[in-house]
């Protein structure tokens, strides 16, 4: 049965934002705040960087509010930081991300001023930007959510998230599907799912954790990774994709959101996200770590696998 | 002692990626030791199982490799401190992805063999072997290399004189 | 183009026996880049080596594959031969068809394709080789040590007879660390003193060690060969080079109560002191805590009564900056105590003993300082509550060790043989008085260690109960100590005057953060790591940093100095070379494609890695990127692996050469 979700909140959560950025900004806290604001159809939103505390007004929150702007701090606005502090709006998801770039040495804590969303969820697309938020229309990720409360912000609006109802755990059934599956059927599957991919790396370049400035599959002296769009290179880039992203993703499901082919890139993700939590008891958090499961052991790590 | 070895209708390919100080030293004894064991292994050294990136084996399985063999130093005994115990996560990790999207995991072998253990080699590298000969060939990349259908292969020998020209 | 020669061997017959030599150098003739194939009887001997030498003149050869045995058994030689002849040595590789091939198969074909495939597995890789220049660090050939206990003090007198400079730096006023403070010493019952303090004075007066006592280690830089230390001395407020040493300041000081925690607080000093009358430097110093011109300003009696005028109140910290080769780290132990139950301590503590609320329990170096001839009762076995000779003693032995639950589960070592001892110095002081002592197990071995402690219950009559001690508690002035025997299965109970308290070693305070300073690695206890276990027991990982006594482990005398000697050893192989080479075998940042996550650094486990500022022109900053210290790292590649962009390469070991190796099969 499909129900409403009560994002009523979102307004008020509006507000805070707004008088919190303008806030920062008129007392130069910061020099600017990456947020939201609304697009040209109705109910979309998209990015916006705002560096005056007239433009406060501008910013909004609602739940077509899919981007992970943590992005923009290492990649397309990779000199923003370097005019002092700015501000920056996180959901749950996106600070997981954020405090892994952290750990990543790629952002520093100081110089920037995090404004936290009590989050109750978004779309799974914007297709449909101004459709209700429902147990149907939700994202995927926001099914399996365990931190719609940021910890750690400098300014959280004082609102509850609404509680979300009994959701269908959407990846976590599909992972079982597959695993369910025999070794070739598996290999059906994902061999279709690859074999879509036109590697137009939508998905690297929204990824916050693709911040190397020369990826692996655009190398050819040796060439790591096949680059035509083409079976046997696309299960590579797959693979090692998933791979690199392995004990860093945080889950924000960006990539697969924005993966013109829908290939279910956050499966693979969260497949990754579940060995890790079962093999190293180690999963991605708001609390910044010293170093990763995969650039860290422990002399008794389970070796049942190894002869 | 030359006995006539029965002929197989399938050889598969194994291909093995040791470290030196101990897997490769072990196949070394095994080697002085004069053991017995099936030709079909090729071995690539490194200088520790912590150099051996996960990219390597996708390349040999694209390469046409039937069963692979990941093998080092027992924990403790790695000859830089610690590069057994990353590799140990990174594997424990890739081959659960591998499982994943379908690949049997039969067909890949990890294992611990010290500078002392030639017959440990000699019984790792045999029963892989046997095992990955009774699978049959490892299908799955060479169809995915035959559906290439324009090669897009960079390594070609005409573009790899331009390489070296440059 | 390469122009590459592969030189195929027989190995008398051990190759060629199995593998058809010429049909592999025919194959590998016609490989792409393979200018000139030939097979030898015996390519390493003397004519082999040279038909390789020749070749590459005659034949014009950029690269060498030499096909025979392991390279385990001849890279080095026949790289050798390669530079002979003018050829980067690295440029030359084997392929193993020996061991891997001719040995291990019988069928003459299938080991003649597998040796076929081999060479031409290698004949790609070496295109890919580059050339590495040897690596050559200069080695400053003056080597530091960390702590003056016996073990520094054994280590920086080796190291210096050899003739060359040592800087010594401990922490307390004088040099002599826990040796200093024993009595006399099993198993032969020596005096410490006695055998200690020529040792102490001989560091003072070697011209080739410069001593800091009252000192610290405030920061670490560099690699081996060449580390820059800087050394915090504290303020004295005594200058050194002023100071006679009369010692006049401690008569006048009017402060004279202050507990000695050289004495283990049995005996008491003055605000200027020595530790210890034998002290190494012979120079006092002031407690500032405790003197009355620095806590009221007036005084300065000391001052006055000082004739060549050394006390200086306005004395500074002074941070020095020493060039070193080498690090010794030997900063000792310290006894784990119940009362003071440090922050991070493993141990769960040992409310049950009493230790701290009852005066007469007490632990195994207090004690010592009771039987010392030079200490606070000249040697008279007195208990501290009221200075009555005890006649019934308690010894209990592992302490805080040996007790997972507790927090400790390695062996101290050491308790077993110096209670021991003291159920001897007891017997031999007290006469009519009864040693009692309750042991788990007795783990004596060492040359004369279980004949010392035969001894013990033997002639000198202590009695051993072999069980744990339950509980135990005062009762008037006796303490009542319960206990079981499990060896004949029956309670026990004493009442006994004094109770000696075995109490685990452990490192010393801030150990760890010693460690962090120098890089090295410790265990869960703060411990030392050395390198391994076994083959590598007095070298840190961290290339140039040696370890020795008990702040690798619970150690007693004979073996802690036997370790600083071999520690000093270690050191002198350093020095005997002025540059060190090594192979380039090394991880290299491409600093173009690095994004500065540090993955690699968290990896590599010999801080290897560094972070370094790249800046523009104008000094602006424009990135941080990993860079890797060619003197530090071990070339192991675990960076490599890790590096999702792999923009950090191990020469030798490139991913060039491993895809050319893969995509040759
Ligand atoms: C009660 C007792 C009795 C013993 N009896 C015997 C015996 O009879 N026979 C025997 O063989 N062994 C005996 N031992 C063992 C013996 O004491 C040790 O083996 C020996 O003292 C170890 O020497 P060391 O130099 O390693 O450490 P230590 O003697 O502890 O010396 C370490 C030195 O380093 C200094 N230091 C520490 N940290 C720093 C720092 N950060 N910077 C600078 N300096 C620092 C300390 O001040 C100290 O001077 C006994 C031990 C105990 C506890
Ligand atoms: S896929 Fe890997 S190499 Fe490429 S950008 Fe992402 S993390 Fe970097
Ligand atoms: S891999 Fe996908 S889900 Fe994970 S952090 Fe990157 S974009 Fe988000
Ligand atoms: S976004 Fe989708 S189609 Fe594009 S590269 Fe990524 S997986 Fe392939
Ligand atoms: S070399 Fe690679 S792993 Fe190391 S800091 Fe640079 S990008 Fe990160
Ligand atoms: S090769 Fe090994 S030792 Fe060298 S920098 Fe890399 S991880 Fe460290
Ligand atoms: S050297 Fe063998 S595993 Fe590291």
């Amino acid at each position: 049965m499909t129900q409403t979700i009560d994002i009523s909140s979102y307004s008020a959560i509006t507000d805070a934002i707004r008088n919190e950025a303008r806030r920062i900004l008129s007392d130069s806290t910061v020099s600017a705040v990456i947020g939201y604001t609304a697009g040209r159809r109705k109910g979309s939103t998209q990015p916006i960087v705002i560096t005056t505390a007239d433009d406060a007004d501008q910013l909004i929150f609602s739940a077509a509010c899919l981007n992970d702007l943590v992005v923009y701090l290492t990649k397309a606005k990779k000199d923003v930081p370097k005019g002092g502090r700015i501000g920056i709006v996180v959901k749950g998801c996106d600070l997981k991300a954020l405090v892994g770039l952290l750990g990543e040495s790629q952002l520093k804590r100081e110089n920037l001023y995090l404004i936290g969303i009590p989050c109750s969820g978004v779309l799974g697309s914007l297709l449909k930007p101004a459709a209700e938020l429902t147990t149907e229309t939700i994202a995927s990720k926001c099914c399996e959510c365990t931190d719609q409360l940021p910890v750690g912000c400098d300014f959280v609006p004082t609102v509850t998230p609404t509680p979300l109802p009994d959701l269908e755990k959407r990846y976590a059934n599909e992972i079982a599907r597959l695993e369910a599956m025999n070794p070739s059927e598996r290999w059906e599957f994902w061999k279709e799912q690859f074999s879509k991919c036109i590697k137009c790396y939508a998905c690297r370049q929204v990824c916050p954790f693709c911040f190397c400035e020369q990826c692996l599959c655009d190398r050819n002296r040796p060439q790591m990774v096949e680059q035509t769009p083409r079976p046997l290179g696309n299960t590579a880039w797959h693979l090692m994709r998933a791979m690199h992203l392995a004990g860093r993703c945080a889950g924000c499901g960006e990539c697969e959101r924005v993966c013109p082919m829908d290939i279910p890139l956050n499966l693979l993700n969260r497949k990754m996200a579940k060995e890790l939590k079962e093999l190293f008891n180690s999963e991605a958090g708001f609390e910044v770590r010293e170093a990763g499961p995969l650039t860290s052991y422990r002399e008794d790590d389970d070796q049942s696998f190894i002869r | 002692m030359h006995s006539e070895k029965p002929k197989h209708d399938f050889e598969p390919k194994i291909i093995a990626f040791v470290c030196t100080w101990c897997t490769y030293a072990g196949a070394d004894l095994a080697g002085t030791s004069r053991m017995q064991y099936p030709s079909n292994v090729r071995v690539l050294k490194f200088p520790c199982t912590g150099r051996i990136d996960p990219v390597f084996i996708l390349k040999a399985f694209q390469q046409g490799a039937d069963g692979i063999l990941v093998s080092g130093c027992h924990p403790g005994d790695c000859h830089y401190i610690a590069g057994n115990y990353h590799a140990r996560r990174r594997f424990a990790v890739f081959r659960k992805l591998l499982e994943f999207i379908g690949v049997d995991l039969n067909r890949i072998q990890f294992s611990w063999v010290s500078a002392a253990e030639g017959g440990k080699w000699v019984e790792v590298v045999t029963d892989l072997t046997e095992r990955v000969r009774a699978m049959g060939p490892m299908v799955e990349f060479k169809d995915l290399v035959l559906e290439e259908q324009w090669s897009g292969n960079l390594n070609n020998p005409e573009l790899q004189a331009v390489y070296e020209a440059m | 183009m390469s122009r590459i020669g592969v030189f195929i061997c027989h190995c008398g017959e051990n190759i060629s026996r199995t593998v058809d030599v010429e049909q592999v150098a025919a194959q590998a003739a016609l490989m792409p880049g393979v200018a000139f194939a030939v097979d030898y009887k015996y390519m390493c001997s003397d004519p082999g080596q040279n038909l390789v030498k020749n070749a590459i003149t005659e034949h014009r050869l950029t690269h060498v594959v030499v096909a025979a045995c392991s390279p385990r058994m001849h890279e080095r030689t026949f790289r050798k031969a390669v530079e002979q002849a003018g050829l980067n040595p690295f440029l030359c590789e084997m392929a193993n068809i020996r061991e891997h091939c001719s040995w291990v198969h019988e069928d003459r074909e299938e080991a003649t394709d597998k040796a076929i495939e081999i060479v031409g597995m290698l004949v790609e890789r070496v295109k890919k080789n580059r050339v590495l220049p040897t690596i050559t660090v200069p080695v400053t050939k003056r080597a530091l040590v960390i702590g003056g206990g016996i073990a520094g003090i054994q280590a920086a007198l080796d190291i210096a007879d050899a003739g060359h400079q040592v800087v010594l730096v401990e922490r307390e006023p004088s040099i002599g660390g826990h040796m200093a403070q024993l009595s006399e010493t099993f198993p032969t019952l020596d005096c410490s003193q006695c055998i200690m303090t020529p040792k102490m004075v001989d560091v003072a007066n070697h011209p080739n060690i410069t001593l800091h006592t009252y000192s610290e280690i405030e920061q670490v830089d560099g690699y081996i060969g060449n580390f820059q230390i800087t050394v915090r001395k504290k303020a004295r407020s005594v200058d050194e080079h002023k100071c006679t040493g009369c010692g006049v300041c401690m008569t006048k000081c009017p402060q004279k109560k202050i507990p000695n925690s050289f004495d283990c607080n049995l005996g008491t000093r003055t605000a200027i002191y020595v530790p210890f009358p034998q002290a190494v430097p012979n120079v006092p110093v002031i407690d500032r805590e405790n003197c009355t011109m620095f806590k009221s300003g007036k005084c300065g009696v000391c001052q006055k009564a000082c004739g060549p005028g050394a006390v200086d109140f306005e004395q500074q910290d002074q941070l020095i900056v020493e060039p070193v080769g080498a690090i010794v780290v030997s900063t000792g132990f310290e006894l784990y105590r119940i009362t003071e139950k440090t922050k991070g301590s493993p141990i769960k503590g040992y409310g049950e003993f009493g230790h701290g609320k009852i005066p007469d329990v007490i632990d195994g170096m207090t004690f010592e300082r009771l039987a010392s001839a030079s200490g606070p009762t000249g040697g008279k076995i007195q208990r501290p509550s009221d200075g009555k000779e005890p006649k019934q003693v308690v010894f209990i032995q592992c302490v805080g060790s040996r007790s997972r639950e507790k927090g400790i589960s390695y062996c101290s070592k050491v308790c077993c043989m110096y209670t021991a001892k003291h159920t001897m110095l007891y017997h031999h002081k007290v006469h009519d008085g009864q040693a009692y002592v309750f042991f788990m197990d007795a783990r004596v071995p060492g040359k004369s260690y279980d004949e010392f402690w035969r001894r013990a219950i033997e002639d000198e009559e202590a009695v051993y109960i072999r069980g744990m001690v339950s509980r135990l508690y005062q009762k008037g002035d006796k303490i009542v100590v319960m206990g079981s025997d499990i060896s004949v299965g029956v309670q026990v109970e004493i009442e006994a005057d004094l109770v000696v308290l075995a109490t685990a070693v452990q490192p010393q305070k801030g150990a760890d953060l010693l460690a962090q300073k120098l890089g090295i690695s410790y265990d869960k206890y703060n411990f030392y790591s050395e390198a391994h276990a076994k083959l590598r027991p007095v070298e840190c990982a961290t290339a140039g940093i040696y370890l020795a006594g008990a702040c690798q482990g619970p150690k007693d005398i004979p073996d802690t100095v036997s370790q600083a000697s071999a520690a000093a050893a270690k050191v002198m192989t350093l020095f005997a070379k002025d540059k060190l080479e090594r192979e380039p075998i090394v991880a290299r940042v491409k600093e173009s494609g690095c994004v500065g996550c540090f993955a690699c650094k968290k990896v590599c486990a010999y801080g290897a890695i560094e972070e370094k500022e790249i800046r523009d022109r104008q000094g602006n900053l424009v990135k941080v990127v990993a860079y890797v210290n060619p003197g530090v790292c071990a070339g192991c590649g675990t960076c490599q692996a890790t590096c999702p962009s792999k923009s950090v390469e191990l020469d030798g070991y490139t991913d060039e050469q491993i895809v050319a190796m893969i995509e040759a099969l």
